[in-house]
């Protein structure tokens, strides 16, 4: 028979595995979320850089092709827990707030050009990925911070290919940080 | 008076049983999957997992995706059972009624 303080090591170790496989649960979901998002960033971006006339157009397709992504994603892969809806209506509110704000800030308040929405938007999100992350993960500070570090260099440095660079930076930025999750 | 399981007990065999538990019922987890969660070399891991299957505890299955050989391993219903009789026991030898 063991005592007490090899029971509480082994319930230690118990405790541990489980928040590393939980962990490693919502980064493989994250991870799925992300590249998604990348590949219609990169697009968007692309457009706005070959065809500026199109970058609205572009935009919404992806915001909405994001969201719907991630409401996909969701119902394909339903939470464990006994309670846990597979359609969750408050994640359909999270970004209807978060685009809400985001207009708010970018056509109501400010009027914000080009250059100012394509650095906005990216860093806007990047917050709330840097955020979670400080509850749900390192990997969401460090993807977020980087993102956002790259995004305000090429808002400083980078002339008329910052749309391209944006493409790079933020589309492929979440793409490797993606891929990256599903590696740690 | 409940007795730990030796089977469980052992460091290895504890973590895979407390991830696979973790898990809803019937869904497991592949062998690479376990190996990144445990830390363990594919041998030892094949060895405790085997060890496991023989008792009973999980269930292992094989199958190619693609062409890639895929392991999946599995709780049983005894696993679950043993596993939380195991932890219940811990808890017990912690709050000193055991030990």
């Amino acid at each position: 028979m063991i005592d007490s303080k090899e029971a509480s090591a082994a319930l230690a170790d118990i405790d541990d595995i489980v928040q590393r496989l939980k962990q490693s649960q919502l980064y493989e979901l994250a991870s799925l979320a992300a590249v998604w998002w990348g590949v219609l960033v990169f697009a968007a971006n692309l457009v706005t850089w070959l065809w500026p006339v199109y970058a609205v157009y572009a935009w919404v397709a992806s915001d909405f092709l994001g969201v719907g992504g991630l409401v996909a994603i969701r119902l394909l892969n339903p939470p464990h827990q006994p309670h846990g809806a597979a359609f969750n209506i408050r994640l359909v509110l999270v970004f209807a707030l978060f685009f809400a704000f985001g207009y708010l800030v970018t056509s109501v308040i400010g009027h914000f050009g080009p250059r100012q929405l394509g650095t906005f938007w990216p860093i806007y999100f990047m917050l709330f990925y840097t955020l979670a992350g400080l509850w749900f993960g390192y990997a969401f500070v460090a993807i977020g911070l980087g993102i956002s570090a790259l995004t305000l260099i090429g808002f400083f440095f980078i002339g008329e290919a910052f749309p391209l660079w944006m493409a790079f930076v933020n589309g492929g930025g979440l793409i490797l940080g993606g891929l990256w999750m599903r590696r740690i | 008076m409940a007795e730990l399981d030796d089977i469980i007990h052992q460091p290895l065999r504890l973590k895979i049983m407390a991830a696979l538990n973790a898990l809803p019922v019937s869904a497991g987890l592949e062998f690479a999957r376990l190996k990144k969660l445990t830390g363990a070399t594919d041998g030892n891991l094949g060895a405790h997992i085997e060890t496991l299957a023989k008792a009973g505890y999980v269930s292992v299955e094989k199958a190619f995706v693609g062409k890639k050989p895929q392991t999946t391993v599995t709780a049983t219903a005894t696993g679950r059972g043993a596993f939380a009789r195991h932890v219940a026991t811990l808890q017990e030898i912690i709050a000193g009624r055991q030990g």
